[in-house]
């Protein structure tokens, strides 16, 4: 089809009017030449990129334009840079965190992208992928890789190149490129070079609190920590300007709380990955890292972090991470005695912590001014640049505090020890600043977990003296929120309920027809009373820990039950040792630790757990399915054969649904002497619509529980209300059709029968 | 500024909600942020969506609500509402679906969870405040819709009818139009048409 676009008639489009055209021919697009060229642009989406619409007027009047061919409908939007009124090629959208920052990364042209699923960064990858396959993002290369270390590498070579770069994680995902991430630093990068790491404080879902902050300095890699997810947007982008102006990685730190928030944001409408520079990898001695060159390199890297610290602290575009400034009252600053109008109080904030303060601060200047009163002078800074900390700028900042510094962080005491350094490094100088520091190292503010709102506002009550509050310090947070909340008339609310009767609990459980129940259910029954150690990972079979399976003894970190058992059975012996691993972490870390067990010769039996996706983390292709991210098919790996080439001489098959089966598969396999698997293999029900359900006979259920208290499917209530021939006074079981997905297992485990599979 | 709390069960459209009411803001011209406990919430897991916008201009920081100042909650189960009562502000809005959710636990348990008995405590709990709390029998409601598909849309329209808050039901079809599925479209307004005849 053609289409007309009469820029220059007496129709003119307005600025972003849209041209649509459906149909899957090649569109040709005709632009008159009957006027001199004007400063316009000319962008199709999806099929085209912007740097295709980039063409000036000049090269598009006169012209028939063919766009390659694409597979759905498209539009063409015109747009004047010169007399926009809303900025151009923008569209507004409600975008978590983590989608914000693809969106972030992609306008600043990254052309390759990979990681490892985990909460709370996962949405980074899977929206770059997204965006990806709507034809929105074009050039980009995006991947679920193996592991952390598999992807850090990976990009590694790509940055070489000149790519820009994208690796995301989470902070125990870190540990395991770190490998990578610590030599990456002393041979440095050309392409952009961005790590984005996802902190948990809480811990909400993550085995450690661990501070990226820390980690960052230690590896002696900048790192950007933002307060919103609006300047993670902002910093994402400058994190590769930083990298390619001094050849460094550079780590983007926020946390769950920045990572699953959402707001709006206007981001572009389509994006082009920046090309590989042409002269692409240049064979340099500096990318083989040997001791004298590493040597050389850490005085460079040295050489960067004291001109990163100036920046941070000088260069506009990251000293806006930094923001400062003064609030209170000129009548709090008299009363509380300060000379020179020289704040008493200092606010230090990193990360999330910086909004807590700044939304605390607000209702505690509404409930002075409800009192005609104003808070005493303050001096407020948000760190959003941590490491190298820029020095500068806190001694400017510390010298304008006569009093004290409170600090308000997550997880790690960064800012706090690097305040504290400042002041020290400058103590032989008489007219240094000397305010006293306050925060976790002190006991001011909270030593782990997550902060709040309603915990800043009562410890900065207490800071700045607020009177109301001051004598309260160790009151409950949200009864001190109630009484400096402007609207507040009493006390904050609880539920009160009988002691008898507590709310019910919904504890995270492993989902209704979940193939790991059958599997843990036939290793518990297959080992009866036989002495054994049950090793547990990392993904939704952790839950097999939770009654009444209780099927889980250990859990470490990705990988370590198929190497810990093999532990357990050197030092006992004489009790069996089992290994869970499920398919994506058996690629991810297992590998490794079988070929241990097989060149050691541990009597060991791994339970593969093999559901066809990564369950825990939001169903990722990985190795085993041969699905990625492109949207490729690949022949997947096998894990039988995998087994096989690392050692391992009995290896059974069951369906962890068949239960007899199961059981059979692991006595033959826990029989074997020597290392041995059992590969349970049944979808995760979260990948298919069930056909199926379960259905209770009411003439023959007789009111035992068994179906509940055996494997505590949350397909299965009880009701102790239902009469029944059978069941007399006892009540009866009943199935939750929304749930229940015909799996079976129940009726394999009903004593008496009554329980059934028919269609849904 | 405006802060709305969401509870409810997963899959029972709470973090649809959010968007439904952040996408309404959006269109008043006001700021909005709006979290999610996700992660190991899984299906069956209990979900709150913390709404906050700045329906008076101004700026809104902090993603969560703080405990205290929860200007309205919607529950979509009773057990639910209970648990997050200490958001409710001192003369805040409280309105919840009555339908219970038998979580597992309650499966074992000894004492049987019975909602009317939650209810019942909620509104004791409340008793001599400034509080409103609005059970509403949304299984009354979403039988005539025609299912509980719509309930979070159903819930949202029982919540902004009262008035509370500056969005009118007008505000939530227009939002509805704009977030829903398409072919859900339909079933949410006929939602808000049903919940707005009872209000």
């Amino acid at each position: 089809m053609e289409i007309l676009v009469d820029l220059f008639g007496s129709g003119a489009p307005n600025c972003n009017e849209f041209y649509s055209f459906s149909g899957s021919s090649p569109v040709r697009l005709f632009v008159p030449a009957c006027r001199p060229p004007l400063p316009f642009d000319l962008f199709c989406s999806p099929c085209c990129s912007s740097g295709a619409a980039a063409s000036t007027a000049a090269e598009w009047v006169g012209t028939a334009f063919s766009f390659r061919r694409r597979r759905r409908p498209g539009k063409l939007r015109y747009h004047d840079p010169t007399n926009c009124e809303d900025g151009g090629l923008m569209a507004k959208k409600l975008l978590m965190g983590n989608e914000a920052f693809a969106h972030a990364a992609l306008e600043a042209g990254v052309r390759v992208v990979a990681g490892y699923p985990g909460t709370p960064s996962s949405e980074l990858v899977e929206t770059v992928a997204a965006l990806h396959a709507d034809g929105s993002a074009e050039g980009v290369h995006v991947e679920w890789s193996t592991n952390e270390k598999a992807a850090l590498e990976l990009l590694a070579g790509a940055a070489y190149a000149g790519a820009r770069v994208l690796f995301t994680c989470k902070q125990v995902g870190l540990n395991v490129a770190s490998d990578a991430l610590m030599s990456l630093n002393y041979v440095g990068v050309k392409g952009g070079t961005v790590l984005f790491v996802a902190d948990d404080p809480g811990p909400i879902s993550s085995q450690t609190e661990q501070d990226t902050r820390r980690f960052a300095s230690f590896a002696k890699v900048p790192v950007l920590d933002p307060a919103t997810p609006d300047q993670g947007f902002q910093m994402m982008q400058a994190a590769f300007d930083l990298s390619e102006r001094y050849g460094t990685p550079v780590i983007v730190r926020p946390t769950t709380r920045i990572c699953h928030a959402s707001t709006f944001f206007d981001v572009a409408e389509s994006t082009q990955a920046r090309p590989v520079p042409p002269e692409g990898f240049e064979r340099d001695p500096r990318w083989v890292i040997f001791p004298r060159r590493s040597f050389e390199a850490h005085g460079e890297i040295n050489d960067r972090l004291s001109a990163i610290a100036a920046d941070f602290a000088n260069d506009p575009q990251f000293a806006a991470f930094n923001p400062t400034f003064r609030g209170g009252g000129v009548e709090g600053a008299q009363a509380s005695g300060a000379s020179d109008d020289l704040p008493r109080f200092g606010i230090v904030a990193g990360g999330v912590s910086a909004a807590y303060v700044l939304e605390a601060l607000r209702m505690l200047e509404t409930h002075a001014a409800a009192a005609g009163k104003s808070l005493p002078l303050y001096a407020f800074w948000q760190v959003g640049t941590v490491f190298p900390f820029p020095r500068d700028k806190a001694m400017r900042f510390l010298r304008d505090v006569s009093g004290s510094v409170i600090v308000f962080e997550e997880l790690d005491h960064v800012l706090e020890d690097e305040l504290l350094a400042t002041i020290g490094a400058a103590a032989s100088d008489p007219a240094a600043p000397r305010p006293r520091i306050r925060g976790k190292l002190d006991g001011t503010t909270r030593d782990r977990g997550e902060n709040s709102v309603e915990d800043a506002l009562v410890r900065l009550a207490t800071f700045l003296e607020v009177p109301e509050l001051a004598g309260l310090p160790k009151k409950a947070a949200a009864e001190a929120a109630c009484a400096v909340d402007a609207c507040a008339g009493g006390s904050r609310f609880a539920y009160q309920a009988p002691d008898d009767a507590p709310l019910p609990v919904r504890p995270p459980v492993l989902c209704a027809g979940c193939p790991h129940r059958g599997s843990f259910y036939a290793v518990k029954r297959a080992l009866g009373k036989t002495p054994a150690v049950l090793c547990g990972d990392i993904g939704c079979y952790t839950l097999g820990n939770a009654m009444p399976l209780d099927a889980v003894d250990t859990c470490l970190c990705m990988g370590a039950g198929i190497t810990m058992a093999q532990g357990f059975s050197v030092a006992e012996p004489g009790k069996k040792a089992l290994a869970f691993v499920g398919d994506s972490t058996f690629f991810a870390s297992a590998m490794t630790g079988i070929a241990n067990a097989a060149y050691n010769g541990h009597d060991v039996t791994f339970c593969i757990l093999d559901n066809a996706t990564t369950a825990m983390t939001g169903s990722q292709p990985h190795p085993g399915t041969g699905v990625t991210l492109m949207g490729e098919r690949r022949r997947p790996l096998s894990i039988p054969r995998v087994l096989e080439a690392l050692g391992i001489e009995r290896i059974v098959a069951a369906n962890p649904l068949d239960l007899q089966a199961s059981i059979d598969a692991v006595r033959e396999a826990v029989a074997f002497e020597g290392p041995s698997a059992v590969i349970f293999t049944s979808p995760c029900v979260q990948l298919f619509a069930p056909s199926a359900r379960a259905a209770i006979d009411v003439d023959a259920c007789r009111g035992c529980k068994k179906c509940i208290t055996e494997i505590g499917c949350p397909g299965i209530g009880f009701n102790a209300d239902v009469r029944g021939p059978k069941s007399g006074e006892r009540g009866q079981a009943f199935v939750d059709a929304g749930l229940c997905n015909g799996c079976g297992l129940c009726v394999q485990v009903c004593p008496f029968d009554a329980i059934s599979v028919g269609d849904r | 500024m405006i802060n709305i709390l969401l509870a409810g069960v997963g899959g029972q459209g709470t973090v649809l909600a959010a968007k439904v009411l952040a996408q309404a803001a959006l269109e008043k011209g006001w700021q909005v942020r709006t979290a999610e406990t996700i992660g190991m919430a899984q299906r069956g897991g209990n979900v709150v969506s913390h709404v906050r916008m700045g329906s008076d201009g101004e700026e809104v920081l902090a993603p969560l609500v703080a405990e205290g100042t929860a200007d309205v909650i919607v529950a979509f189960e009773p057990a639910e509402a209970a648990r997050v009562l200490p958001y409710l502000a001192p003369a805040g809005v409280l309105v919840t679906a009555t339908t219970p959710l038998q979580p597992v636990t309650a499966a074992l348990a000894k004492h049987a969870y019975r909602a009317e008995e939650i209810v019942g405590n909620i509104a004791a709990s409340l008793e001599g405040s400034q509080a409103t709390f609005v059970p509403v029998d949304d299984a009354a409601l979403c039988s005539e819709v025609g299912g509980r598909k719509a309930l979070n849309t159903l819930m949202l329209a029982s919540a902004l009818s009262l008035g509370r808050i500056p969005l009118s039901l007008d505000d939530l079809r227009s939002a509805v139009r704009a977030c829903v599925k398409p072919r859900f479209v339909d079933l949410n307004l006929q939602a808000i048409e049903v919940a707005a005849a009872r209000a």
